[in-house]
């Protein structure tokens, strides 16, 4: 093929990239199915994180990577202009920082910028608030892999720079600062991702979260490679993989599905839906079943990763000085509530916007969708049920890209087994029904109205109306009210304040400048040499000049 | 020896003076006059440097500036002014005191520069050299502290002057170098008058303003 001349474009299969070709393909199917198989540019997009993955040179990586970011800058392009300019501006900085750190030689410095350029892609906090703009606007297969597969092609470029190319200078900090940036996204995704009604940006949010889950389990495992703790190494890594390789399963799911429910009734905004269970079945019992993995429900696809990562930040948290067992407490903490607030997007997104009655005509209306997207979905769907149900086989699959990472990692048996809770709770299930059938007592008793899930009707309306039922606002505005309204004033993400607004700032500034300095008269541009001049001459006497 | 470094000193001193009078002066017959005394000096410093060194080269430098810069370029200058009615007064860009202040920082960087970096010479070289450097940067303040065009020509010539003075004191400056800047002076002045001509043409005046907001109106 073509690449560097006289060196070519040099590709590696070693387990870490096998891995994350795996957790490519399916999705990549699915979004082809979904629509995209006769988009050229979508396929360069597959190309560019394929190449990415399997890259064995520093050259064939960045060629990978900015293949992939100008593909997918065209395909978000195709949804609206303006996301897009925010897309095009972060990945342009995301190459600035990684371009340089590749080439670099191993030491802390290339790290950060490793963390600053594939963390950026990534949607790593603070350098997150493009995602929820960004990955909504193309069509649903593309939002389905930008989700699913770049941030896992951005966060493999970390794995493999973190643990492999940069092995030498490693140095405990570097998982300080993954696991900051981590924790940090968690919190504000899942925060982001409860408050939102619109169901694309909702996922994006969540998406958002996931990828600093990983970020906060590779962080850990890197901490405790430098620190020489082995069996930690193993749980972090085996965390941060596992959530990688679910997360890429029902993301995709989720958006794609999303799409088709924006295709049949034309909005993807949860106050316009509502009984879409009735209408689109299959759809929305692949809809609850990836919704429980995003919520890391036991028996569901999500809980195993989540059950190791925090399993993982215990373990830390019992060892090492006060320091690092507070902060270790408060990354357990804030995982704690991000859990919940995940649940609480999930439940959202399936309860408001699946269950109860249309809240539109077109809500109403709408019909399953068409084959191809469907079988798309059950793909990645029935992929995630060994991910489900037998998640320590998987892990045992795993196991010689944590060794790849990490020689002397020490790896345990997953200590969560959901076949034998399966069967427990169905043996529970069938005990209490039977007991209910053979022992209950028959018969009805008064009980005071239930509304059904609606809000008080007005008097005109005695019959009830489905604009009654709770919506998403409404469901989320316990949590706005307690936490949101301080995190999040106005609704804007504080890194847009705190990162993007100063940025504008500074440009502002700059060209303001730069505008000065064109129209500077004559004179002017004169005392700028002279003054240049000075200064250098100041400088060569202040210094020795030698 | 010592006469040799003393009177050397003297006139690098003298030539300094007038850079540092150009930069107060107001008027523009006064800052003339003031270039033609630090030209004529600088021709009586190659001369004595010709004759310290034994060097004919120097005789030569001493006689084009004599006759260039001493006589030539002021009578030419005092024409212009007369010819085109200018203004007699210089507009300044900055109050004359606050670039006099510069002008003293800008002769104490020339110091600050010179005399650590060239330690293995002799004195005599070393002080001349951070004079001339003071002369050239004090033309060049001159440059960008002035409005009017031909003041802003007389800092030109006056950094010039400060270039001869740097190059007269260096033993062994091969003369094709002086001469060449010599004839670069002649051809700038006549490039520039003919400028003025033209600018006078356009706007009946030969403050730059005029020309600055065309540059703006242009854009």
């Amino acid at each position: 093929m073509f690449g560097l001349p006289g060196a070519g474009m040099q590709l590696r299969l070693d387990p870490l990239s096998l891995l994350f070709l795996v957790l490519l393909t399916p999705q990549m199917v699915a979004g082809a199915l979904a629509g995209e198989a006769r988009s050229l540019t979508y396929w360069l997009f597959a190309l560019g994180m394929v190449l990415a993955v399997t890259a064995a040179s520093a050259f064939t990586l960045i060629f990978g990577f900015e293949l992939m970011s100008a593909a997918s800058w065209l395909l978000v392009l195709r949804g609206d202009q303006k996301p897009a300019t925010l897309y095009v501006g972060i990945a342009i900085f995301s190459a600035a920082c990684l371009v340089p750190a590749l080439f670099l030689p191993a030491s802390s410095l290339a790290f950060v910028l490793v963390v600053l350029g594939a963390g950026a892609k990534a949607g790593l906090a603070p350098l997150h608030s493009w995602l929820p703009k960004a990955h909504p606007a193309p069509p649903a297969g593309v939002s389905a892999l930008m989700s699913g597969g770049m941030i896992k092609v951005a966060l493999s470029v970390i794995i493999r720079e973190g643990f492999i190319t940069l092995d030498p200078a490693l140095q405990p900090w570097w998982g300080n600062v993954l696991m900051t940036a981590g924790v940090a996204s968690v919190f504000i995704g899942a925060l982001r991702a409860m408050l939102e009604t619109e169901m694309k940006v909702l996922l994006a949010c969540s998406t958002v979260e996931h990828a600093g889950l990983i970020a906060v389990g590779l962080g850990l495992a890197l901490r405790a490679k430098a620190m020489g703790d082995a069996s930690l190494t193993a749980l972090g890594l085996e965390g941060a993989l596992l959530c990688a390789l679910a997360h890429a399963l029902y993301k995709p799911l989720l958006f794609i599905g999303a799409g088709e429910v924006k295709h049949a009734t034309g909005t993807a905004s949860l106050d316009w839906l509502g009984g879409l269970m009735r209408s689109m079945p299959r759809l929305s019992g692949l809809m609850l079943l990836a919704a429980s993995g995003m919520a890391a429900l036991p028996l569901g696809p999500g809980f195993a990763p989540e059950f190791l990562l925090l399993h993982a930040a215990l373990a830390a948290a019992g060892t090492g000085g006060i320091v690092a067992r507070i902060g270790f407490s408060a990354l357990l903490a804030v995982l704690g509530l991000s859990a919940a607030l995940a649940l609480g997007a999930a439940v959202k997104l399936i309860g408001v916007g699946f269950l109860g009655r249309p809240r539109s005509l077109q809500a109403a209306a709408a019909e399953e969708p068409g084959g191809l997207a469907l079988a798309g979905m059950a793909l990645l769907g029935v992929l995630m049920v060994p991910l489900a149900l037998v998640p320590g086989e998987v892990l045992r699959l795993m196991a010689p890209v944590v060794r790849e990472l990490a020689p002397n990692a020490a790896l345990a048996p997953l200590g969560y087994a959901p076949l034998p809770l399966l069967g427990l709770g169905l043996m529970v299930a069938v005990g209490a029904g039977f007991g209910l059938h053979r022992f209950g007592v028959r018969g009805t008793r008064g009980a005071a109205t239930w509304m059904g899930g609606f809000g008080k009707p007005p008097v005109w309306l005695p019959f009830g109306d489905p604009a009654t039922q709770p919506t998403a606002t409404g469901f989320a505005e316990p949590v706005a009210r307690a936490i949101g309204r301080g995190v999040l004033p106005d609704d804007a993400d504080p890194a847009e304040l705190l990162v993007l607004a100063p940025l504008y700032r500074l440009h502002l500034k700059g060209v303001r400048l730069a505008e000065k300095l064109r129209r500077a008269t004559i004179r002017e541009r004169l005392a700028f040499i002279f003054a240049a001049l000075v200064l250098f001459l100041l400088a060569l006497g202040l210094l020795g000049g030698g | 020896m010592s006469l040799t470094f003393s009177l050397a000193h003297l006139m690098g001193g003298v030539i300094l003076l007038a850079a540092f009078s150009l930069l107060s002066q107001r008027r523009l017959a006064a800052m003339i006059t003031l270039y033609q005394v630090q030209a004529l000096v600088l021709s009586a410093a190659a001369f004595w440097q010709g004759y310290a060194q034994g060097e004919v080269n120097l005789y030569l430098t001493g006689l084009i500036t004599l006759i260039i810069k001493a006589i030539i370029l002021p009578l030419s200058l005092r024409e212009i002014v007369l010819r085109f009615n200018l203004m007699r007064a210089v507009e300044t860009a900055m109050p004359v005191a606050v670039s006099m202040i510069l002008g003293v920082a800008l002769i104490g960087v020339a110091v600050l520069v010179v005399l650590p970096t060239t330690p293995g010479n002799v004195s005599l070289t070393r002080e001349d050299l951070a004079i001339a450097l003071s002369v050239v940067l004090l033309g060049l303040l001159m440059m960008t502290t002035r409005r009017g065009a031909l003041a802003q020509i007389i800092g030109f010539l006056s950094t010039e002057n400060g270039l001869v003075l740097a190059a007269i004191g260096m033993p062994g400056m091969p003369f094709v170098a002086e001469f060449s800047v010599a004839l670069l002076v002649l051809l700038a002045f006549l490039v520039v008058g003919v400028f003025l001509f033209r600018i006078r043409e356009h706007f009946d005046s030969l403050d730059l303003s005029g020309l600055e907001q065309i540059e703006r109106r242009g854009r």
